[in-house]
């Protein structure tokens, strides 16, 4: 079964741009996959097309069963709460401790607190911050704060895991961690699909590469 | 690092995890209501100054129109203490004889739309006016008597429509110069309360508006501070009532807390008028205690205030939330 597919999918902005053309490809459940190309070559509007922060402009996009196209407005938290995702820029919240930035996923889901905070630790144990739990994600470093995006993206144990340029701004070693970490993930049956243009480390992960230019799919495998 | 604890089916089990069941979500929705409540209280405390500058404008805006409903319904209970029996003056003419106009007052008691008769001769009349004016001299300026008999009768219905025509039936018979309704006064006043009430609704219907144009406003502002919450919890899966509920509890507490101050003004404000309003009561009669807001005052203006501020913040969510979305951060 495709975890993910894209349908002659194309998306133009209201300026005029096109930023993504024609696409065609299906990741397959259990996979793990790299996007790669030059910025504004169309990988993070991919990313946010699954996500639904953007609609496609023709096409459909499939997220396991459904259909992308038909679900209302109403039904995309539903739709988020499947994914997880890691963005470049992290999105951490610092009116709070590590613990509730990571537990706001479970909390918008409904879990049961002591459940939450069970499974909060684990995602902490596996980044490998757990002792760091209490603190605000401010005293924290760029790769830190990454790894802590990373707990929060995984808390939930999402079917699929989606990550915009997670290894940024890290230097070489820290971003080999993080591209381990995510190989993990997969171990475990997660779907992953990663937006990164650091070509030097993803050739060295040995997984399939689906590369974008101009918003064309030009090279998959 | 768990990839010797997966069995063969692993791939599978990232995705069948985590069904929340219905009563687990209805618990954590209560749980959340709870929290959410709880934290919105919190957010107030944090910034003092700011919370009590809006509060005061909504106690002082809220305690206006609870404090006029008060002094109206004060005045209504004032008004209907006084006898509010209608009375017709029936001015007879000054030549009839004493004998006829007495023969003529034993006639009106044998009607039965009337409840009572009392007659003041002329003798009376004078009799009353040197005793109750200070123009006692004028009449000595006249060789007669110039005062006419007066019969006062007290009709049975109190209804104005049936009042009218009774006095005009009654100033029709013979030997009645002028049949005088002496409810006219009652009447007047009665309009003028009338119209301070209308006025009071308008004043308290403009003061409402400006409750939810505060709230609202104050709300508008904390989403903004929030941005970055709202749009994190949008893309980890926040339903649209999730993200707009902490600020319709902050909301509802403005709301909560301006009208519970409101109240104290109020009382206070009572507290002040009440001496002198007892004082002035107390020249006309002495059964009259005035009345503070009392517990179905207190819950409505409680209840309308919390109403305002839910509605207030529900404007400015309902309004500004659809404008933060993750997608065009």
């Amino acid at each position: 079964m495709a975890a993910i597919r894209f349908s002659n999918v194309s998306k133009r902005y209201a300026s005029g741009q096109d930023a993504l053309l024609n696409l065609d490809f299906e990741l397959e459940s259990g996979e793990m996959a790299f996007l790669t190309g030059h910025s504004g070559a169309g990988k993070s509007t991919l990313l946010k097309l699954i996500m639904l922060m953007e609609r496609p402009s023709r096409g459909q996009v499939w997220v396991g069963q459904q259909d992308l196209s038909r679900l209302h407005r109403s039904q995309i938290p539903y739709l988020r709460r499947q994914i997880g995702v890691v963005f470049q820029n992290h999105q951490l919240l610092f009116d709070r401790s590590i613990f509730d930035n990571v537990a706001l996923p479970l909390q918008i889901s409904g879990y049961d607190p002591a459940d939450a905070a069970r499974r909060v630790r684990a995602a902490l144990d596996k980044v490998g911050l757990l002792a760091r739990e209490k603190h605000n994600p401010i005293t924290l470093s760029t790769g830190e704060q990454q790894r802590v995006g990373i707990a929060r993206a995984i808390v939930h144990k999402p079917r699929l895991l989606l990550a915009d340029e997670p290894t940024g701004n890290l230097d070489p070693q820290l971003s080999e961690d993080i591209m381990r970490l995510f190989g993990q993930f997969n171990q475990v049956g997660t779907t992953v699909l990663i937006a990164s243009h650091d070509l030097s480390l993803i050739n060295r992960m040995k997984h399939r590469m689906l590369t974008l230019r101009n918003g064309r799919l030009v090279a998959d495998g | 690092m768990a990839k010797k604890e997966i069995p063969a089916q692993a791939p599978r089990r990232g995705a069948q995890q985590h069904r929340i069941g219905f009563a687990d979500r209805s618990r954590s929705w209560r749980r959340h209501h709870v929290q959410v409540a709880k934290q919105a209280l919190v957010r107030l405390k944090q910034t003092p100054v700011a919370s009590l500058m809006t509060l005061a404008v909504l106690a002082i805006a809220l305690a206006l129109p609870g404090f006029l409903f008060t002094a109206l319904n004060n005045l209504q209970a004032l008004t209907s203490g006084w006898d509010p029996e209608p009375r017709i003056a029936l001015y007879m003419r000054t030549e009839l004889s004493d004998q006829t106009i007495d023969s003529f007052s034993r006639e009106l008691l044998l009607r039965e739309d009337l409840s009572s008769v009392e007659l003041i001769s002329r003798d009376k009349g004078l009799e009353d006016f040197r005793r109750y004016t200070a123009f006692a001299d004028l009449l000595d300026h006249f060789d007669h008597n110039p005062l006419p008999a007066v019969i006062m009768v007290t009709p049975l219905s109190t209804d104005p429509t049936t009042l009218s025509p009774l006095q005009a039936e009654l100033q029709a018979l013979p030997g009645v110069s002028e049949a005088q309704l002496d409810m006219e006064w009652v009447q007047r006043l009665n309009a003028i309360i009338a119209l301070a009430e209308r006025g009071s609704y308008v004043l308290g219907g403009l003061l409402a508006l400006a409750v939810l144009l505060v709230v609202g406003n104050t709300v508008r502002m904390t989403i903004e501070s929030r941005r970055d919450e709202i749009i994190v919890s949008k893309l980890v899966g926040a339903t649209d009532a999730w993200v707009r509920r902490p600020f319709l509890y902050s909301g509802f507490w403005y709301g909560l807390i301006g009208g519970l101050l409101a109240w104290v003004l109020v009382q206070l404000a009572l507290l002040m008028v009440t001496a002198p309003a007892q004082a002035l009561a107390d020249l006309y009669l002495n059964r009259f205690e005035v009345s503070g807001l009392g517990l179905v005052g207190t819950f409505s203006m409680l209840g309308a205030a919390a109403l305002l501020g839910l509605i207030g913040s529900w404007l400015a969510v309902t309004r500004h939330l659809n404008e933060i979305e993750p997608g065009e951060s």
